[in-house]
């Protein structure tokens, strides 16, 4: 089975529920609504996409993303599967029960992005502390300990040292200090 | 006070079946700071006497923002954090991580320079596995063989120094090519090596795969049969401990492995000691590819033509590589700007370790340790 003839497929199944369609080589990518994610994926699953690769999360800033990688054994075909979920309400059907890889995907999906996942057996966060507040892979996360990352750009960098080409070499200054990250809060 | 009639012993099964009655639970905490975690892992477990009836992993310990410290730097800079993710085996690291970025700008390497990454990464092979074998042996109670796999793993690690100064942490593989060529006379010490190495095998074999005590406490345990397996996402030598014939090197072909000769071992008991063999083999495999990638290694350039900023066009990629432990994911989601604007490691022990309570139940407690090394966890990865 080609990956054209797996995208005729679903689309047959799902038709308007689809978005951005595209066979890139041996992938099928595609953008769906949380309402039709799981049934795209238990699909995929059918059609012999019984491993699932990867499971990421996606900040837009005007929604989330969550974005499955589903390949199989038996054929060279790969599916990239992204579905849009709302920021207000970011809730998402788990896919756990399909491939158990996708428990602990999840819970880390949730840690660092607040997206939940429903009907998932073991609801937590994984990677930080329970009592964390927050989710910080999210674009607006905001800590008073987080300390920008004061590096001159590249083009600055560049730009530096064709200044520096022949102007007198002169002792350089120490830089100045980054501000020091205020003492934890907690 | 207590209805029973027959006062049930501590720890039987038998008796709690015979009068469906469940004791008291008994939890034991194993780590975070214990020496067969290899790491600071936490595990729960939750023993019925002497046998596990439920595991419940905790990780963390080590989480270090790495995919967010990765959104503030520009592309080049986040190949040292590589390094710090699995940190033993940072060549493999550094190859997945340029290769992804490398097919999201459609750059093509030098010849030479896909030789030689090839012939590091399986160097690197060669070393996770040694590490693994000697601290697994380690966990086991067998210490010889810890010293006699760091013996060959120093040896690696002096090519490795030779090449890049560092013996731990690389930074080698460059978007684009390689940071350096091999120095003069590396190639010539590089089959020495592999010269050197291929009869202690053997030797390996007469210290621990003969041993009856040591195939004893490896075989029927932490049992995962081949749908479980490939349900669970497991991959690498855990899959092919399950006699699943999957290795991205050959199913997947990345970089230049399509132009080699090698088998994939598989092992179908699905048990611990199945893992070991299939690393056990994989080693002499890696050898195969060296030998024979030292053999066409082509003269020439070693750094394709870069720009001085890279940035890729928008867009998003998942590439997956056959790192030592299992299959590696890097997922990058660009705006054409010269810092990612999403990354993510699909890292293989952190899907590995996911499968670990179905491994535990039903083992006796002593077990809990071969199963556990039997994954062969790096925490840096799981952590991130």
């Amino acid at each position: 089975m080609t990956a054209e003839e797996i995208l005729e497929q679903l689309k047959r199944q799902f038709g308007d529920a689809l978005a951005d369609t595209e066979v890139k080589g041996a992938e099928v990518r595609l953008t769906t609504t949380p309402d039709h994610g799981r049934e795209v994926c238990r699909r995929l699953r059918e059609l012999g996409f019984e491993y699932f690769n990867c499971l990421s999360g996606a900040d837009w800033t005007t929604h989330l993303e969550v974005v499955y990688d589903l390949s199989s054994l038996r054929h060279p075909n790969k599916a990239h599967v992204r579905v849009k979920v709302d920021r207000g309400n970011p809730l998402v059907p788990t896919v756990s029960d399909l491939w158990p890889a996708a428990n602990w995907h999840e819970r880390e999906c949730y840690d660092l992005f607040g997206i939940r996942f429903d009907g998932h057996p073991d609801h937590r966060r994984i990677l930080l502390p329970e009592d964390w507040v927050g989710y910080p892979l999210r674009k607006d996360y905001a800590d008073e300990r987080l300390v920008p990352y004061t590096d001159y750009g590249m083009e600055e960098r560049v730009a530096r040292t064709e200044a520096a080409k022949g102007a007198p070499k002169e002792t350089k200054a120490p830089a100045a200090a980054p501000p020091k990250p205020p003492s934890p809060a907690r | 006070m207590d209805k029973r009639e027959v006062p049930i012993p501590v720890g039987t099964t038998v008796m709690m079946e015979r009068t469906g009655e469940t004791m008291e639970e008994m939890y034991v905490n194993m780590g975070p700071q214990h020496p067969s975690t290899h790491g600071v892992l936490r595990l729960m477990l939750k023993l019925d006497g002497e046998v596990i009836t439920d595991c419940i992993p905790y990780v963390g310990y080590l989480h270090r923002c790495h995919e967010k410290i990765a959104e503030n730097r520009t592309y080049p800079q986040i190949v040292p954090y590589t390094d710090r993710l699995d940190y033993l085996a940072s060549m493999s690291m550094n190859f997945g991580y340029v290769l992804t970025v490398e097919r999201l700008m459609g750059q093509k390497i030098p010849e030479r320079a896909e030789y030689m990454r090839v012939i590091l990464a399986e160097l690197q092979r060669i070393a996770s596995h040694l590490l693994w074998l000697g601290t697994f042996g380690l966990d086991l109670g067998n210490f010889t063989i810890f010293i006699y796999c760091f013996r060959e793993r120093e040896m690696i690690l002096d090519l490795f120094e030779a090449v890049s100064g560092q013996r731990l942490n690389y930074s080698f593989y460059r978007i684009g090519g390689m940071a350096f060529d091999f120095p003069d006379g590396w190639v010539a010490d590089c089959r020495a090596f592999l010269e050197w190495f291929k009869p202690r095998i053997p030797e390996y074999d007469a210290l621990v795969t003969g041993n009856i005590l040591f195939q004893k406490r490896l075989q029927g345990i932490g049992v995962l049969d081949a749908k479980r397996s490939v349900e669970w996402g497991l991959s690498g030598p855990m899959l092919r401990g399950a006699g699943v014939q999957w290795d991205l090197r050959r199913n997947d072909p990345y970089s230049i492995y399509d132009r080699f000769d090698f088998a994939i071992p598989v092992f179908d008991t699905c048990d611990v000691w199945a893992r070991f063999l299939v690393r056990r083999q994989e080693m002499l495999e890696s050898v195969k590819i060296i030998e024979q990638a030292l053999n066409q290694l082509p003269a020439g350039e070693i750094m394709a033509k870069m720009p001085k900023t890279l940035k890729p066009p928008p867009g998003q990629v998942y590439v997956r590589t056959e790192s030592p432990r299992d299959e590696l994911g890097f997922y990058l989601v660009s705006d054409g700007s010269p810092k990612p604007y999403r990354y993510k490691v699909r890292s293989p022990a952190f899907c590995n370790l996911s499968a670990l309570p179905e491994m535990m139940k039903g083992y006796l407690v002593a077990d809990a340790v071969a199963i556990l090394g039997s994954v062969d966890i790096v925490l840096g990865e799981v952590d991130r």
